[in-house]
């Protein structure tokens, strides 16, 4: 699969990293070359220097055969032009990285579609919307959508009381028979485990589950977790991110958002109503204080240093905020944030290429959730399949591999032993990277 | 000659030229009350439209084209022009009714009181000038103030131009005038625009704004009196048909341009019927409603509007709350035969500034007169409609600033606080400039209105107490027109000039005239200190 690249910043460069271990062939375009030069040492991918919007800049990175074109620079405007110029030169599927949300929410007006921009990803607005499904059940340590409003993934820390803990997945059995949700991964002293029947749950196992809308606060009750409601939230940090989270939110909670820059407030302040603008610096404890940090149910912290949004989220759990959530760019301080009590981290690069893997890896949704080594892949039942009109506990499925869900007719199952799959029905398998392969074989 | 007073000369020019401009259009305007005249064979009276109608178009013509200029305007001098415009507006204005006074003879003018009375035809107060651009200011201002005590006694030609002046003095005559000529460049235009109301832009350019300004205004107009002609003709089957088509247009335009004039010897009391005062009201309403709001509606189909419309929204609540406080009040003072009918009216024509009479002021208590004055003739309408007084918005603004300032006490020291004002979000910054020159213009009002309270109260006959001083100079301020009888042929001419003064800054909201006398006794030096 030939992909185009344009824009090596950090969406780019993450994007361009996943993608080339995934063996594709893969063009990077960038306006500066010692960026490139980096690129070409760390990653090895071909690069072509220039504007992204030249002809011949496309055409030296190969558009006419180009399977893909992602357009990621910080320009919008850059990103469509770059995108429309593409698709009319040969590019098959072109993705364009936007800001401004009219062009996704105002289709009716004029449809990108239809000038050739096929789909349109705001990282900022999938990190707002990201942090909203974490508000609505604050107690999971993740949330990520695998099927429109029917089948969620979501990560929930094992408290001491919950009555699973000392339990193997095979006894517990009877309290997930209602089939509205199911275990899918393991994460243990950062070792991933795929579950079988006889695994035991641990206090402080990081679960992974697949669940429906309905079995989401389901799973709260199986993990030991009461639910807490959210009602006052503290954004720290008037990026876009922090922009897009007032403009979704505002409506539902009380929040204050704090940010640094006078003129952004302002800003923000003038255009985005039912918030609370406070200007100051989200590092300084004493504002904190002032502005009474502990009185909130959460704090999301996401200006642009990940350092002031772990502080910041450190402090407030210190203070009895009930949730936290940190914009962490930089994947290397992942795990340490969590270590160190960051409720949750959210990465804007990661909600963005995983939203474009959606539409390049066809029959393979490869999602990276944050700190767990597991693929999710999206697989289809072929018609005369050997394995359709069986139960599931009856094949015999690759190691570190499960079967978490199924989409049929436009719905989304949970699938238990007793499920049957049936032709046509899309499938979603968790496995850990060693075993994709097999998965794969399987299911031809 | 040296460099500022070739300045101050083509300055001069241009005012003068732009007036020029106004009085061409000032003479056009009386053709239409010649026709009525010669419809009813009131031969006097049309020759006296025609001659004053030549005046003011010889003069106009003169000023507009012999004099070449060679500055643009500045944002002061659009103020001068809007002051000095309106002057001369009324002052020339003022023709027809002298020149008509002098030439109708007695007869003639005796033949226009109704058989059934037995008082003199008022046309002759006219002859005193003052009372001429008295009733001419009291017209193109909206005001309805008259010097005819008798209202039919004057003649059809003249009521009718007494009606048209307010219904053009109520758009506006610069707004006219920018309709017609479209010979001002864009600044220019958009200058004088704003000199003249504190209108918005409804169009790209302020010429076609204007247009649209006036078909809007016509138009509700037009329904106006089609409301009336129906109305009037469904309570009071037995009156005269022609009649009620005179009273209706008259009244429509006067209604429109919340002007208050009446062709009646009562006002609207001289129906003498319920069921009119409450066909009047909604004519009043429509007249308080800005031309803004009526443009979204009509023209971009904004329904909602009516609702939304912040503006809209409290002049129909304040409509009814404050009838119903204003009935309250009279029932308790006892005074009054009909409280509620009394009430309602009397309220809606304060607060829309329209100045339709049902009731002798005289005879209320001062915490009623009080209450009117405060809360409904102070107030006014709507900005971007022809009311007076301080406008809804600004009133608004105010208690917004109030409740803004205390609401800060809660927050913390770094947090923005931003106020919602009608649908815009303000700054602190730009909240408190907004408050300031709000704030500023309502204060300068209030001592207008204080002033004239107490020259009033020093002028005016015996019979009458401070309460009355109040409502009477307040009414000249607000452009409202409602009378307590201080206005009347024999009053001090001291307090007619300062009543011709309230009435021409109320209906260019005082700045302009500051200006205009800032320039005429300091010149035109910026102030150092």
């Amino acid at each position: 699969m030939k992909i185009i690249i344009a824009g090596d910043g950090e969406v780019g460069f993450y994007l361009a990293q996943l993608l080339e271990k995934e063996y594709q062939d893969i063009t990077l375009i960038d306006k500066q070359s010692d960026k490139l030069a980096l690129v070409e040492n760390k990653l090895g991918i071909a690069t072509a220097l220039g504007d992204s919007m030249s002809y011949k800049v496309l055409n030296e990175a190969g558009v006419q055969n180009a399977d893909l074109l992602i357009a990621v620079t910080s320009v919008e405007s850059t990103n469509i032009a770059t995108c429309l110029i593409g698709k009319k030169l040969g590019a098959k599927f072109t993705i364009a990285r936007i800001n401004n949300m009219e062009y996704l929410v105002d289709k009716d007006m004029l449809d990108l579609r239809e000038l050739g921009v096929d789909e349109l990803v705001s990282p900022e607005s999938l990190a707002a919307r990201e942090v909203k499904y974490l508000l609505k059940s604050p107690v999971l340590t993740e949330v990520f959508n695998l099927y429109k409003k029917d089948l969620y993934m979501i990560g929930v820390r094992v408290e001491d009381d919950a009555p699973i803990v000392n339990k193997s997945v095979a006894e517990s059995a009877p309290l997930l028979s209602n089939s509205s949700f199911m275990i899918a991964a393991v994460l243990r002293n950062e070792k991933t485990i795929i579950p079988t029947g006889d695994l035991q749950v641990l206090k402080g196992d990081l679960l992974y589950f697949v669940a429906t809308d309905r079995g989401k606060d389901k799973v709260l009750e199986y993990a030991g977790k009461k639910i807490i409601q959210i009602k006052n939230i503290l954004v720290i940090g008037g990026s876009k991110t922090g922009k897009y989270i007032a403009l979704r939110l505002g409506k539902y909670y009380n929040i204050k958002l704090i940010e640094k820059n006078l003129e952004k407030c302002n800003y923000l302040a003038k255009t985005i109503p039912n918030v609370q603008y406070v200007c100051g610096d989200g590092a300084d404890v004493g504002l904190l204080e002032e502005e009474g940090i502990s009185n909130f149910d959460a704090v999301i912290a996401v200006t642009g240093s990940a350092e002031t949004n772990i502080f910041s989220c450190l402090l407030a759990k210190d203070l009895g905020v009930k949730k936290t959530i940190a914009m962490v760019e930089n994947i290397g301080l992942f795990d340490y944030s969590h270590k160190l009590g960051v409720d949750t981290l959210i990465n804007k690069k990661m909600a963005a290429a995983n939203f474009v893997f959606r539409h390049i890896l066809k029959g393979r949704v490869l999602t990276q959730l944050h700190g767990i080594n597991v693929e999710i892949q999206e697989l289809i039942v072929k018609e005369n399949s050997k394995i359709i009109n069986k139960p599931i506990k009856e094949l015999i499925f690759p190691e570190n591999a499960i079967i978490s869900g199924v989409i049929r007719d436009g719905k989304g199952y949970i699938t238990l032993g007793s499920f049957e799959l049936k032709a046509n029905d899309t499938v979603f398998v968790c496995s850990i990277p060693e075993s994709t392969k097999e998965v794969m074989s399987f299911f031809n | 000659m040296n460099l500022s007073q070739n300045s101050k000369f083509s300055t001069f020019k241009m005012i003068f030229r732009q007036i020029g401009g106004l009085l061409i259009i000032l003479g056009y305007t009386m053709v239409v009350p010649l026709l009525v005249s010669l419809i009813y064979s009131e031969l006097y009276s049309a020759s006296g439209f025609l001659l004053s109608g030549l005046i003011c178009y010889v003069v106009g013509f003169l000023l507009y084209k012999k004099i070449k200029i060679t500055v643009e305007p500045l944002n002061r001098h659009a103020l001068i022009i809007a002051a000095m415009g309106w002057l001369s507006v009324a002052v020339m204005g003022a023709l027809p009714f002298i020149i008509i006074a002098f030439i109708t003879p007695k007869e003639i003018a005796q033949q226009f009181v109704p058989s059934f009375a037995d008082y003199q035809s008022s046309i002759f107060y006219f002859k005193n000038p003052l009372h001429a651009v008295f009733e001419s200011m009291s017209g193109f201002t909206t005001t309805g103030l008259t010097m005819a005590i008798h209202e039919p006694s004057i003649g059809k030609g003249l009521l009718f131009y007494r009606s048209f002046s307010q219904w053009i003095g109520g758009a506006g005559f610069i707004v006219l005038a920018l309709a017609i000529l479209s010979q001002s460049s864009g600044k220019v235009a958009f200058l004088l625009y704003g000199a003249e109301s504190s209108g918005e832009r409804l169009r790209p350019t302020i010429i076609e704004t204007a247009r649209s300004i006036w078909k809007i205004y016509l138009g509700v107009t037009i329904f106006s009196f089609i409301y009336l002609v129906i109305g009037t003709y469904l309570i009071l089957p037995e009156y005269n048909i022609t009649e009620i088509i005179f009273d209706s247009i008259n009244h429509a335009m006067t209604g429109q341009s919340t002007g208050g004039f009446s062709t009646l010897d009562d006002s609207i009391a001289g129906y003498h019927s319920q069921a009119m005062d409450i066909l009047y009201l909604l004519p009043m309403i429509l007249g308080a409603l800005s031309l803004p709001f009526y443009f979204r509606v009509f023209h971009d189909k904004e329904y909602n509007q009516f609702w939304k419309n912040l503006q809209t929204r409290s002049i129909l609540v304040a409509c009814i709350f404050g009838g119903i406080i204003l009935s309250f009040m009279l029932l308790k003072s006892g005074v009054i035969s009909e409280p509620y009918r009394i009430g309602f009216f009397q309220f809606i024509s304060a607060l829309t500034t329209t100045g339709w009479q049902t009731s002798d002021v005289h005879t209320w208590d001062a915490a009623s007169i009080v209450f009117i004055v405060m809360g409904a003739m102070i107030v006014g309408g709507a900005a971007g409609a022809t009311v007076g007084g301080i406008k809804i918005i600004r009133v608004l603004l105010i208690f917004k600033g109030l409740f803004w300032h205390l609401n800060r006490f809660f927050s913390s020291e770094n947090t923005i606080k931003v106020v919602k004002f009608n649908n815009r979000r303000f700054l602190p910054d730009e909240m408190n400039k907004e408050l300031a020159s709000t704030a500023t213009f309502s204060f300068i009002y209030l001592i207008f209105v204080m002033a004239s309270t107490f020259i009033t109260f020093y002028l005016m006959g015996p019979e009458y107490s401070i309460s009355d001083a109040l409502f009477e100079s307040a009414s000249a301020q607000g452009t409202v027109g409602l009378s307590c009888g201080i206005t009347n042929p024999a009053m001090s001419p001291t307090l007619e000039i300062t009543y011709i003064i309230q009435m021409w800054a109320g209906r260019l909201e005082i700045i302009p005239i500051l200006i205009l006398f800032r320039t005429v006794f300091f010149g035109t030096k910026p102030k150092v200190v």
